[in-house]
This record gives C-alpha cells, structure tokens and sequence, in this order.
C-alpha cells in the first residue's frame, strides 16, 4: 500500500520550521502550534488500517503472517544509486512504530504548548530560532521512527542531535554548555559505531547473496532475488541468505553477529540510557528547559528501546542470544541503581531524570530475555515511561515557574495552595510509580512477568526478576517520600500565594492523565496496536 | 643522460591543444608579469587578471579534459613525452576542481585583502605560481618531473606564507616552512637518486616493472625499501602527514588567512594524488606480473599507519588551540590522515581485485573539504577583519552578532565533523564505504579510527559552535561585508544539497574519473562489468584473475 501520508507527517514539522523563520514575531508559537497539531491530526489517520487487529481473525490480516509482510503507508523511492547498490527513502509502518509514532506527536504538540510563555523564560531570546529548533527536531524523531531503510534512518538519528543540542546549550540552565556537549558526545559515540555496523552490514550482506544466491529471496515480492548488498532493514532481518551468512561470519577475528550487535546496541544503550553510560541524561534534563525535558524523556528515550526491537534483534538474533545475560543485568543494574540515584535526589528535576533511568531499566530486561510478554512490557512501558514522564516534567515545571527553584526540601504542603495542581501530580506520580489501574502498571508486571516466563532458556531469569521486582519498592519508596515532601504537610507561607495551575498548565495536564488512567485501566489500546507485529518479530528470532 | 634525451620531445598541434589549460595559466603569470609595464601596479587588476585566467583555465580544462575522455583527441598521454606529463581523467577532475578552489580563493582575496594589498601582482603570481605546479604534480609520472613539480608548488608556497613582511610571525612561518620543505625535498631527491641509480631512468611507467620483479625475486629489497619510504617521506611532507607535519600549524597561524585556505586544501591534495598515482603504478605493476607482494601490503600498513596517527594526532592537537587559524591548520591535517587511509588500502594487493573506489572517495573528498574548508576560513577572514582577532573569544555570540555567518558556520563545522545531513558525512560515508569494499584486517581497522575520530573532532569544532551560540560576552554586532556572506552561505548550501539531494553526483562523476587510472593494466586482469542499476553508462570493474585466493574480505571470513 503505497503513501505519501508519512513523509507529509515527517515533513510538516520542518516547512513549520522555515515558516517560523519567515514569519513575524508575534506569530511564532501560533505557527509552531500550528505545525506540530497538523502532524498529530495526521498522525491519527494512521490509525484506520490498524482498526480491529486486536481481534485474533484480523490480526494476521493487519499484521502480516510474518515481519514485514503487511507494512502500511508505503513508500519507497531509489534516493542515491550507487556502483552496486542503492539506497532508497523508505519509509512504513507497522505495529512496533505506530505507537511510537503517535506519542512522539502528541508529546511535540504538547511540548509547543508548554513553550507558550517563551517570552517570559529567562533566556527569552531568539524565540524563532526555538520554536524552529523544536520542529526540526520533531522532524528528526519522527523521521527515525519511520524510516526503514538503514541509511535513511541513520540520518535521521544525527539530524535530532544538532537541534537537541542548541536547545538545551542556548535556552538552559546555568550548566546549559557542559550538558549540551556531553548530551552531544555521548549519543555521538554510539552513533558512531552504528556507522561502522552500517558500512559492515551493506557489505556482509551483499557477500552474503553472493554466497547463497538460491536462498537470497527478497520479502518484497517473495519472488525475486537480491543480488546486492542492502541498507533496508526488512531485508536485512527477513532475508535468509542474509541471516545465513550474518550467523556464520567473522568479524576480525570474532564472530559478525554478536560484535554488530553490540556496536548497534551501544548506540541505543546511550540513548535508552542504560547504566553506565546514563550519565548525560541526568545533566541533559537538569538543564533543560521545561518543554524540552518533555520531549527528551518523552520520545528521545524511546529511540533507544524502539532501535534494540528495530535493528538489534530482528537483524543479529544470534547476537541477542549471545549477549541476554550481559544485557538483562544492564537493565537489572539500571533499575535498581537508578531508583537508588533518584531516592538520593534533592533536586526535583533530577529525581524525575534518575527515575527515567530506572523505568527503561525495565525495557531493556523485557527486551533482554526475549520472550513475547518481555517485548510486549517493554514496548508497553515506553508507551507508558513516554506518557508518565513528560508527565512529571511538566509538574515539575509548573512549580519551577512559581518558585524558580527545584528543591524538594523547600517545598511542602503544595496541595493546600494548588489542589487541581496537587491531583494532577498525584495521577502523574502514582503513573511513574506503577500503581495497578494507572499506566506505568501494565509495562512493569509484563516485563516481570515475561522474565519469569523465561526461566527455562536463562538460569538468570528467576534471580533477575526477582531483583527487578524488588525495583518497584524502591520506586514506591522514592516516590511517595516525594509526594509527602512536596504535596502534602502543612501549608508553608512563602508557598502560600501562589496561584493555582493555569488553564493553559491544566489544558496540557489533563490528556496526559487521562492517558495514564486509560492506558492503565484498558491497556488493549496499545497492545492490540503492537502485539501482532512483536509475535512476528519473535516467530521470526526464534 | 641519454634516456633523459630521449624523453625529451617537441609539442605538436595537437599536444598544445592537450595542455592548453596549463598553458593558459602559464599565460596568466605572463600576463601578470607584463601588464603592470604597461598600465602601472594596481593590485585589483591583477586580481582580475586572475581570476579570469583562473577561469579559462578551468573552462579549458573541462573542455579539452572532455574531448580528450570521449576519444577526440588520440591517446591519453602523448607517447613521445615518455610519461613526463600525463592528460588523463584524474589529471582533468583535478585541475578542475583546484582551479574552482583558487577561484574561491580570489574571490576570498577580494573580500578580505583587496583594499589593503600593495603587492597584488607579485601575490597573485606566486599564487598562480604555486597552483601550476600543484597541478603538474598530479599529472605525471616521471621523477626528475616530480620533483621539479614539487618544487614549483613549494617555492612560491614559502614567499607567500611570509607575504607580509611586516609581519614577524608570517616571516618565521615562511622560514619554517621553508627549512622543512628544503630538507624534504632533499630526502625525496636522494630517495630519487637512489632509484634512478638501479634502474638508470627516471620513468615510472618503466621502474615499476622492473622494480617489482626485483621486489619479487627479492634483489635490491633493501635499497629499493630505503628509496620508497624516502620518496614516501617528501609526499608526506607535503600532505604534512605525521610525522612530517610541524610545519604545517605554524606556516597556516602565520601566514595570511586567503593563503591559509589555499594551501590547507591544495597542497594536500595534490600530494595526496601523486602518491596515489605511484602506488598506482607499484601496484598496477605487481598486478600485471601477477605477483603479491609483501613490500606492497607493508607499504599499505605503513601508509596506513600513518593516516591513522595522522588524523588522530591532528583531532587531538586541535583540541587545545585558541587560535581558530591554528585550530583549523589542525583539522586540516586530520582530514588529510582520512584521506590517506584510501591511500592506505588502495597500496593494498587485497584491494587490487576491487575497483577505484577508494581513489573516487579521494576525489570527492577533496571536492567537499574544499567546500567546507572554504566557507569555515572564510568566516575566519570576515570576523578577523571586522575584530582584528582570530582568537577563539573573538567568535563569542557570533550567532546574535551576525546571524547569517553563524548559521553558515554551523552547517560548515557539522559538515567538518562529518555528520549529516551535510556533505562532509557523504564525502566520509564513500570513504568509509571503499575502505569498506575492500576488506581486510586493515580496512576495518582503519574504519574503527576514523569514526573514533570523528567523535574527537566533535569536541573541537564544537568549541566555535559553543563560542558562537552559547556564549554570549555582548560584543557590540558587526556588519559582516555582503559578498563575504554570500560567498560563506553558497559553501553552506552547497553542502546541504551535496549531503541531501545531490549525494551521489559527486560520486558518479568521481567514479568517471578514477575509473581510467586502471585502463593501463590489462594483463593478468580480467575484466568483468559491475552490477549495475543506475543508468550510467556501464563501466568495468578490474578483477584479479586470481581473486579467489583472497584470504581477505567479508567472503574469507567463515567460522
């Protein structure tokens, strides 16, 4: 089904971009608004063809009866033609980027909103400059999720870095300069060596259809044979010579998957973040402004998780198989380290950062042990960590506002002063925390469960799940010792003026918690848009 | 002597014609020469006298290099000059892409330089003086010539780095470029002598064979090894490769910053494609005799080796500049380690069964870094004339203070650092890519350094980034000069079409033009038409009969 409705959901963002160039001044953020809430009607017309999948009959119909069988909206165009291969835009969609998809435009629509009052930021300058910052960067998230040919998808992976970092290095906080270049060395690092696993793959693929020409048919038509070297990710991970020869070669000495593997996953691992290499995350949020956080936590994070289920797994499941027990520890360490981390916080802003760390712990564990329950947690919780966050960050945000400090310790009693603001938190709070009827619920006891469920391929499975599990108490514990600093407790005086939650403040609140309440309570409303598309991917590993 | 004789010829009609584009400049210097007997000194004239010989240089270049591709003129290189100047592909993609860059150059003079300069006559000679022998060292293949070529290109390289004489720091530039480039040139002239002492000729296309029979039967292995790293070292001077680079930050701080720009790019190119040249020639031999020869994949480590401290040296020691001349004479020296490694791999005799890929990445790196180096310099020359400092802090706010020049100078630096969606990240991608193809211990190897470099080089380039839009001391905005802008936002837009819609242009015609550098070599070849899909016309891949004996590359590699 070909369609040209994603690269007008991509592009949108950027002709805003140059349009709050052109425009004047008073009208930025209208345009900007404007932009970003035209990508996310768009982004709902992407809904229709996956209508109804969650019934068992429509599934293999949406879905596919294998990966990459039934990709919607289409659209393939040969872009750069080399001596022996070319490359092409190609971008689709299917169960595991619709939601991702969805959530990167609703969090940059609500993001635009949240920079409604730029002219009374403290670095109020260059106000065009931001707001088209913001849609080039919206641009490049959406772009990532989308693209499905390597190339193009790693190019739109470096186009997020640039504008990510000029707006945490000229709109941030006092420390703006060293979060924004380490935010920039630190996913550069793993992009890099995604650029080495680029060069090697095109050529160890197109060995590859050299070697086993008879099996080297390609999932497009099912038919006809590739006999070059390919940059398209389908390909890649459904073609057999391919997995063949990806399974059986050596790279240096060592063998290709697992080293491919782990050059991939670096790269996501940095922007999932995985403990160690999280600690730009922490620097990143605490300097940036509000809205930013936002999208960082938001949909940023996500790249990491949605990159191990788009390229890591599908495309090196031997490398997967190779490196579970290293990764599951990774996730176990980041979860529990990250909730110690976030228990130590004084400052708001960096609890909430630590948190994230803590909370993609979980997706990397239920991506790690490669079950079906493991990667529909994971996928679940980057819904939920991508609902709930932003979430907290806005909270955190509106007080910032009022009190231009973030120390917990300060506060107190806020639910006296701002009750509707105080309600709001709590639904937020008690999201990330993983309360059973809110969102960040379903993702946790899935990733758990699906842990469990593996205890029969890994030895681990049983002690990982079980630390994982002790995660939570410390997440309850961090969270609610938050609550009770903040919101609750008497009423402190310098507190005591402050006005309630605006109507803008509420207007940006509000869809938010009714997604965490939704996703909690119905979670079929993400899983049936995914579930068909992780079983191909794991029929297909397996 | 007496094969030196016979080399010697007289230039028909027809060899006219072939050499016209260096004819004309030639006529250029002897224009520059003699107008000012005529109509006084006036440095903006001889700056248009310039430009317009620069000009018809690179129509001409086109023109003949066109018919001479498409068979017009017979023969490639005139037989009789016994390979003392060759016309081929790579020889007309060269002096059209060096006589574009002078042009920018001049154009940048105009901008910069034009209101001050006493001496355009004698600037613009030395100059062009310089770009001619630039453009002699990529198109031959005789010694006694390369040498004579390099010479060309150094001696009017050393008076116009310590141009202005006023200028303490410009005079003790010159002068340490100028020791270095003597003691060099000493060392290739020896490592020449050597070689001309074995074989009695001084003509390449002759020694090669011979040179590799000798390698591969194991005589002279010694002398022949002293004359190759000696003749290998005065390239490297010239490419200012480590460790033969010392010149090279302080001869760019000194001199001005027109001649900075010129020599950051040309030198370096120009060198780099003669030493491709040879080892083109060493391992087209070794290839038609059939041989693979350790001396050749020594010399591949070697060069390899050194492109890889090259560039890392470079990127590391650029980190601690204040001065964004200096800062960017370091860049220049790790662009030219990457530009090496295709150096590296093509010596390779694993790489002989692939194609030109790494000679066509050369050349379309050269045409990007001339892009990107142009504009970033140029910003350069702008705010130091506006503040009178190239130092760093001079840069702070540059974003508010001049927006347009800040923007241009993003997209330049992010292109330097070789990320997308700009040129500089394609030029990189096909390098990395003919590293790639070719496979091998050493390619990958070299593949690991060069992206590792590419995460150092954030660090620095970042650091103008930073002064620019970060800081911000509230120096007072200046008015940067119009055509200093337009010429800054045509390089910054020339490599967002080149990193965007026009990726593989520069590929495709680069492909066209290494292709040729293999047309000498049937024998032990087969040739074998590329797959191709793209519509080009087809072109051939040059297979090593006993290509299946490669222990190297993606195909060896089996568990």
């Amino acid at each position: 089904m070909d369609s040209t409705l994603l690269s007008w959901l991509v592009f949108v963002p950027t002709i805003g971009a140059v349009a709050c160039l052109l425009a004047p001044r008073e009208v930025t953020r209208t345009v900007a608004m404007l932009a970003s809430g035209i990508s996310f009607v768009l982004s709902l017309f992407l809904i229709p063809p996956f209508l109804g999948a969650g019934d068992e009959m429509n599934a293999a119909a949406v879905f596919g009866s294998s990966y990459g069988d039934a990709l919607h909206f289409i659209q393939r165009i040969p872009w750069i033609n080399g001596e022996s291969f070319t490359i092409e835009y190609f971008l689709g969609l299917d169960g595991l980027n619709l939601p991702l998809v969805i959530l990167t435009t609703l969090i940059s629509l609500l993001a635009v909103w949240a920079s409604w009052n730029f002219d009374e930021w403290k670095i109020n300058k260059g106000k065009k400059g931001y707001f088209a910052l913001l849609l080039l960067l919206e641009t490049g998230m959406l772009g990532t999720f989308v693209a499905l040919d390597f190339f193009l998808f790693y190019i739109f992976w470096e186009v997020m870095l640039l504008p990510m970092y000029f707006l945490i290095g000229v709109w941030g906080g006092p420390r703006k300069e060293y979060a924004a270049i380490k935010f920039f060395l630190f996913t550069l690092a793993g992009s890099v060596l995604m650029l080495v696993a680029l060069v090697a793959m095109f050529f160890y693929s197109g060995a590859a259809v050299a070697e086993y020409p008879e099996l080297a048919v390609s999932y497009r038509d099912g038919a006809s044979v590739l006999t070059t070297g390919t940059f398209d990710l389908i390909e890649l991970a459904t073609n057999e010579a391919i997995q063949k020869y990806f399974g059986e070669s050596l790279f240096l000495g060592w063998r290709f998957a697992p080293v491919m593997f782990i050059f991939l996953f670096v790269g996501f691992a940095v922007k999932l973040p995985a403990v160690p290499v999280h600690t730009w995350l922490p620097d990143a949020h605490v300097e940036a402004p509000t809205p930013i956080s936002m999208i960082l936590a938001g949909v940023l994070l996500k790249m990491g998780g949605y990159g191990f289920l788009r390229l890591c797994y599908p495309i090196f499941p031997s490398g997967g198989q190779f490196w579970a027990g290293t990764l599951a520890a990774i996730g176990v360490v980041s979860i529990l380290y990250g909730a110690l981390c976030a228990m130590a916080q004084t400052d708001f802003k960096k609890l909430v950062a630590y948190s994230s760390v803590s909370h993609m712990g979980y997706v990397l564990l239920g991506i790690a042990v490669m079950t079906e329950t493991g990667f529909q947690g994971a996928m679940f919780q980057m819904i939920a960590h991508g609902i709930s966050s932003p979430m907290c960050f806005f909270l955190v945000g509106v007080i910032y506002d009022r009190a231009h400090h973030r120390e917990i310790n300060r506060f107190g009693g806020l639910w006296l002063t701002m009750p509707k603001y105080g309600t709001m938190a709590t639904i937020g709070f008690f999201a990330s925390l993983g309360l059973p009827g809110l969102c960040g619920f379903v993702g946790e006891v899935f990733v758990l469960l699906g842990t469990f469920e593996a205890r029969h391929t890994f030895t681990w499975a049983v002690p990982a799940a079980i630390l994982a599990a002790a995660g939570v108490i410390f997440t309850a514990g961090y969270i609610l010792w938050l609550i009770q600093r903040v919101y609750l407790g008497p009423q402190k005086p310098e507190y005591a003026d402050y006005p309630e939650a605006t109507g803008r403040e509420m207007a940006i609140l509000m869809p938010l918690a009714a997604l965490c309440v939704v996703l909690g309570v119905l979670p079929r409303v993400v899983f049936d848009y995914m579930n068909g598309t992780l079983r191909n991917i794991l029929d297909q590993i397996l | 002597m007496t094969s030196l004789l016979a080399s010697m010829w007289l230039p028909s009609g027809e060899d006219l014609i072939r050499f016209a584009p260096e004819l004309a400049l030639v006529g250029t210097l002897a224009v520059l020469l003699t107008v000012p007997l005529v109509i006084g000194r006036s440095s903006i004239v001889a700056g248009r006298i310039a430009m317009v010989g620069v000009v018809a240089t690179l129509l001409l270049a086109i023109t003949v290099g066109r018919r001479a591709i498409d068979g017009g003129l017979s023969g490639l290189a005139p037989p009789a000059a016994g390979g003392m100047l060759i016309l081929d592909n790579l020889t007309v993609y060269f002096k059209a892409v060096l006589m574009l860059f002078l042009a920018g150059t001049i154009v940048l003079w105009f901008i910069i330089s034009a209101d001050t300069e006493q001496h355009g006559t004698e600037f613009f000679v030395l100059l062009l003086g310089s770009a001619l022998g630039m453009v002699l060292m990529t198109a031959t293949l005789n010694l006694l010539m390369i040498v004579v070529a390099i010479e060309l290109a150094s001696l009017p390289s050393y008076a116009i780095v310590g141009f202005d004489k006023h200028n303490r720091k410009a005079a003790e530039a010159s002068l340490k470029y100028a020791i270095f480039g003597a003691v060099s040139a000493a060392i290739m002239l020896y490592g020449v002598s050597l070689i001309y002492g074995l074989y009695h000729t001084l003509n390449m296309t002759e020694i090669a064979p011979r040179l590799v029979t000798h390698l591969a039967s194991g005589h002279n292995v010694f002398t022949i090894g002293i004359a190759l790293v000696l003749v290998l070292g005065g390239i490297a001077f010239k490419i200012a490769a480590v460790p033969f680079h010392f010149w090279c930050p302080d001869a760019f701080e000194g001199a001005r910053i027109e001649v900075t720009t010129w020599l950051s790019v040309s030198s370096k190119a120009a060198a780099l494609l003669l030493l491709l040249r040879l080892v083109d020639a060493l391992s087209g031999a070794a290839a038609a005799q059939g041989v693979v020869l350790n001396a050749l994949t020594g010399l591949a480590w070697v060069i390899g080796l050194m492109a890889a401290v090259t560039c890392t040296w470079g990127n590391f020691a650029a980190y601690r500049q204040d001065n964004v001349k200096r800062l960017l004479a370091y860049s220049s020296i790790a662009h030219a380690g990457y530009m090496l490694m295709a150096a590296a791999v093509f010596a390779h005799p694993a790489s002989v069964r692939a194609d030109h890929s790494p000679i066509a990445a050369v050349l379309v790196y050269l045409l990007v870094y001339a892009v990107m180096n142009l504009g970033a310099f140029t910003v350069v020359a702008v705010v130091a004339k506006a503040t009178g400092s190239e130092s760093l802090s001079a840069f702070n706010g540059l974003g508010r203070r001049s927006p347009w020049l800040g923007v241009a100078m993003v997209m330049c630096l992010v292109s330097l650092v070789g990320l997308p969606p700009f040129g500089g990240f394609i030029a990189k991608l096909w390098l990395l890519l003919a590293l790639g193809s070719q496979g091998g211990t050493l390619c990958w190897l070299l593949i690991l350094v060069a992206v590792g470099n590419t995460l150092i080089s954030l660090f620095f380039y970042f650091r103008i980034v930073r002064a620019m839009y970060l800081f911000d001391d509230r120096q007072p905005s200046f008015s940067a000069p119009v055509p200093g802008i337009a010429l800054v936002n045509l390089c910054a837009v020339a490599l967002l079409l080149l990193g965007v819609l026009f990726i593989n242009r520069p590929k495709l015609i680069a492909d066209r033009y290494a292709r040729n550098l293999f047309a000498q070599r049937p024998a032990g070849f087969v040739q074998r038409p590329l797959d191709r899909n793209d519509g080009i016309d087809p072109g051939t891949a040059v297979v090593r009969a006993d290509e299946a004996s490669s222990t190297d590359g993606p195909s060896a590699k089996r568990r």
